[in-house]
């Protein structure tokens, strides 16, 4: 070692590791299937022992070169890399990051796609004129944003059920007599499952709609449930609550970070009479350590 | 594909050079010195020091033995390859734009500027293959270029014709010999200078690309433009690939334009067409500003760019290029193979 000759204080902490040292020596083991196994022992920065298993397998990889260019790779460097050492220089070359390249004939459509840049100019220049207005108040802004969407039905809703294509402005094109035909007068237009045939009887529109945005969400037989531990899960809500009869749907309140119960629970009842029932029994209920508090779910605002 | 950035310039590159084997890469820049890059790792083998300008250009005979390089301090220089020995200096009254061996290296081109009332000309001069022997002083001829200057200029197969493209975008044929021309054409648009002209294999066809946004297939000897490569942004080098039949253009933006424009719209790509259905088919970002040169690997692995950026970007093709066919070209292979085995 040339620290023997010129004593260098960098290398200090090596030579007394050594000395001190009562490690095992590494090992080299031939494997059968042509790797080396090496086996070396340390201490690490607290002093423990460390044993490092490595698996190495070499491969050799010939090349036959043009004795020329085998030649010209034995040139010594010159000019401003005259001090360099052998091998790429950290400070004139390096690697750069992955490209993926992959030739292919429809390149260019590939690429639109991804920007999707033209679509949605045109799709902006197709709304330019278009005015946006609320179905439920009129007001200028969208349905979902506007702020009576959970107090108020949607105008025009309680004359007919044209709202089904989402045309609250329009008097109304299917008829009670439509036939469950859906829009019969705007054909092609969307109309979701929930609102199809809402032509028809006026007591079975009402009946098929969804839990929907209106308010009408069955409030009254809604419970909420407060004081949830963290750990729970919405099935085993589920599994508790449906004693008391049919539950039509369990919300449980997750972070979306961490993926854990924030504390509150919704459990819907198909029947206002089991929720009463389930309000009653599960007030004060211990589950998983805590104490459930149940109550009727007010009235969003 | 990783590609391996070559960090030895400071200022925008001028051009790249593989040579022959292609395992040397020479690179030159608007600084004053000349690199030479081993191309499979990207090692600096050297640097050839002695300009006092921007070098515009750079050539390596087929024997690796001597460059050539053309700068803005109005002079040719020979190197040693090996050392980064200077051989020989020849002056000129401008700025030298474009330097290039014949197939045997007997014969050196160099493209002159026109300036302070000098026309440009292209020069020829005769060289020795060998370090060690003394170069003439003395000029085998000289072309003038009367009408619009040459901007890029190399040699057909045989050294039969000097090509040269010029300023306002046309293209002229010269007998090597005597230095008269016997064609000029207009291939490219009226006043866009061709920036770029690089051969086959052979040399008996080449590619120029021109600040029109186009770069053009042309043979040697009819100067008949073969194919049309568009792009949408001028070009300022094209190369042919060997091997796979594509070509690969770079471009961008001006340099000038460079500060006002984003990455994305600067259109710093090189772009693959395919050379006989001349569609893009693909792109390779990287650059931070336009490519001024493209070099394709002679042995068809792999290809170089250098930018405005400063920066030389060599990359080794994956696979997928390599088996990258149209439909009409697989079914050929197929065939082949077909037969092969009958």
């Amino acid at each position: 070692m040339a620290a023997q000759a010129k004593h260098d204080w960098a290398d200090d902490d090596d030579l007394d590791e050594l000395i001190t040292s009562d490690l095992p020596p590494p090992q080299k083991i031939q494997n059968k299937d042509g790797s080396t196994t090496i086996i070396e022992y340390r201490y690490n920065d607290q002093n423990q022992k460390v044993k490092t298993t490595r698996r190495i397998r070499y491969i050799t990889h010939r090349e036959v070169v043009n004795p020329r260019v085998a030649e010209r790779k034995s040139w010594s460097k010159f000019g401003q890399s005259v001090k360099d050492p052998a091998g790429p220089a950290p400070d004139t070359t390096s690697v750069g990051e992955n490209i993926i390249f992959r030739p292919s004939i429809n390149w260019r459509k590939d690429a639109k796609d991804e920007s999707k840049d033209p679509n949605a100019q045109a799709m902006k220049d197709k709304l330019k004129d278009k005015k946006v207005k609320c179905r439920i108040c009129n007001g200028e802004h969208f349905t979902a944003r506007c702020p009576y969407k959970d107090t108020m039905a949607p105008i025009g809703e309680a004359a007919g059920a044209d709202v089904a294509a989402g045309m609250g402005d329009e008097p109304s094109a299917a008829g009670p007599g439509g036939a469950g035909a859906p829009g019969a007068g705007k054909k092609g237009s969307y109309v979701p499952p929930a609102l199809r045939g809402a032509g028809g009887a006026a007591g079975a529109a009402a009946g098929e709609r969804m839990g929907g945005k209106y308010g009408e969400r069955d409030d009254l037989a809604t419970l909420r449930v407060t004081n949830v531990s963290e750990m729970a899960e919405e099935n085993e809500l589920r599994d508790m609550f449906e004693r008391f009869g049919r539950v039509t749907r369990v919300f449980l309140a997750k972070d979306r970070d961490t993926g854990m119960a924030k504390g509150f629970a919704f459990i819907s009842f198909a029947d206002r009479g089991d929720a009463v029932k389930a309000c009653a029994k599960m007030d004060g209920f211990g589950f998983r350590h805590l104490i459930l508090r149940v109550e009727f779910a007010k009235k969003a605002q | 594909m990783r590609p391996v950035l070559l960090a030895g310039h400071e200022r925008a590159l001028t051009q790249i050079k593989y040579n022959r084997e292609g395992d040397l890469l020479f690179s030159t820049a608007k600084d004053q010195h000349i690199c030479a890059w081993f191309a499979h790792n990207g090692e600096r083998l050297g640097t050839y020091q002695g300009h006092q300008g921007a070098i515009w250009t750079v050539d390596v005979d087929p024997t690796s033995t001597i460059l050539a390089s053309g700068s803005a301090d109005n002079t040719i220089r020979l190197w040693e390859v090996k050392t980064g020995k200077l051989l020989k200096t020849w002056d000129f009254p401008t700025a030298v734009k474009r330097v290039e061996f014949n197939e045997d290296a007997t014969q050196l081109l160099g493209v002159t500027e026109k300036r302070m009332g000098h026309l440009g000309t292209i020069v020829v001069l005769d060289i020795k293959i060998d370090p060690e022997a003394e170069q003439s002083d003395e000029k085998a001829m000289t072309i003038v270029c009367e009408e619009s200057k040459a901007t890029v200029a190399g040699w057909s197969y045989l050294s039969k014709y000097i090509i040269a493209g010029h300023e306002d975008g046309s293209v002229s044929q010269y007998d090597a010999k005597t230095g008269d021309l016997i064609y000029n054409v207009n291939v490219h648009e009226l006043g866009s200078p061709i920036t770029d002209l690089q051969w086959n294999q052979d040399r008996t066809y080449f590619i120029t690309a021109s600040k029109d946004k186009t770069a053009k297939l042309i043979t040697a000897k009819e100067l008949e433009v073969l194919k049309t490569y568009v792009a949408d942004t001028p070009l300022n080098s094209a190369s042919i690939t060997p091997k796979k039949e594509f070509v690969i253009l770079g471009g961008g933006q001006a340099a000038m334009d460079v500060t006002t424009t984003s990455a994305r719209q600067g259109k710093f790509e090189a772009r693959f067409y395919h050379k006989i259905f001349e569609e893009e088919i693909g792109r390779v970002r990287g650059h931070f500003g336009p490519l001024n040169t493209v070099a394709a690997d002679p042995t068809g692995k792999g290809y170089a760019s250098g930018g405005e950026d400063g920066y030389v970007r060599v990359h080794l093709f994956d696979k997928g290029y390599f088996d990258f066919n149209y439909e009409v070209e697989r079914e050929r292979l197929n065939r082949l193979a077909a037969q092969g085995g009958n």
